[in-house]
């Protein structure tokens, strides 16, 4: 059973923190296992990420099951659209330990500027 | 023709994703992943839901859903438990306190079991006699649940529709009673 490096974890805590930080709206960054584990986090309001990881994982899980079965190659990403704001989640194709990124933003979010910046970060953490 | 829903639970390894695939008759819907849980033994686990067709030799349709054995998922398991018209509860005879995972899922389906049926398989009993079919009636009785305990192994076609068929046999019974004045 393969764990995620200790540097990997150490780089998404950081880049999670720099990603609320960076970008107006966002209320959640959590970084999760394609199996539903949080490996980082930063939030700020009370959401907590052990739910987020596993809600993500299981979103994630059957939003590659659709994309495999319409033919569509590997699922990148998935954007649930709300009332109130947006969850933006984009898979991390690692060899070792696939993550899925997942973003929660209100209504202050520009859904184009917060999928670019996950997308972003999944490349960065594809290649740590 | 009637159409059925069933829902499989149970612990994580116990064969959920195993037992549709038994018996499905398309390919079953999957939606493992690689298991990064290092307390369990498992190469590869499911975290969104399984899904498989069955047909009965009435013509009726049995659709087959699977939830994730882990808590953490347990959000899903109520969105899976809707329409459902009864619930199998799989458990692994091997680990260390199969009547405490089965409570788990007594305990997270406590409203769903207040009205559906159900029906507990028991898996690697073989190699893992202890507990006893008797000690889960056991608990089952403590909480005045009057639930059947099989003794599968889900990799067996025939010990899947065994599942099946109790499960839908206590559904038969109860519409019975409801249609008897």
């Amino acid at each position: 059973m393969t764990s995620l490096p200790e540097s990997t974890k150490a780089l998404a805590l950081q880049q999670a923190q720099r990603l609320l930080f960076d970008v107006a709206g966002l209320t959640a960054v959590v970084v999760a296992t394609a199996d539903g584990f949080d490996v980082a986090s930063a939030v700020q309001s009370q959401i907590e990420p052990s739910r987020i990881a596993a809600m993500a994982s299981s979103i994630s899980a059957i939003s590659e099951v659709v994309s495999q079965e319409a033919r569509l190659g590997r699922g990148k990403c998935v954007t649930i659209d709300t009332e109130a704001g947006f969850a933006v989640l984009h898979a991390v194709h690692r060899a070792d330990v696939p993550l899925v990124i997942n973003v929660i933003a209100n209504e202050d979010a520009i859904l184009g500027q917060v999928t670019y910046r996950a997308a972003q970060l999944a490349r960065t953490l594809a290649a740590a | 023709m009637n159409e059925y829903k069933i829902l499989f639970t149970g612990t994580m390894g116990a064969g959920k994703t195993t037992a549709i695939g038994s018996v499905s008759e398309t390919p079953p819907i999957v939606t493992d992943v690689a298991n990064t849980d290092a307390s369990v033994a498992k190469e590869r686990t499911t975290v969104g839901l399984d899904f498989g067709q069955f047909t009965l030799d009435n013509g009726d349709r049995v659709r087959l859903f699977g939830t994730p054995g882990q808590g953490r998922f347990d959000f899903l398991w109520k969105i899976l438990a809707k329409n459902a018209l009864g619930l199998i509860i799989l458990t692994d005879n091997s680990r260390p306190d199969p009547l405490a995972d089965l409570a788990v899922y007594l305990d997270g389906f406590a409203e769903d079991l207040a009205t559906l049926p159900c029906v507990i398989g028991v898996g690697r009993r073989d190699s893992h006699p202890v507990p006893s079919l008797d000690d889960y009636a056991a608990v089952l009785a403590q909480r005045e649940l009057l639930v059947p305990v099989i003794d599968v192994d889900v990799r067996r076609r025939d010990d899947v529709v065994l599942l099946i068929d109790t499960l839908l046999a206590q559904l038969e019974a109860s519409l019975y009673e409801e249609e008897t004045p």
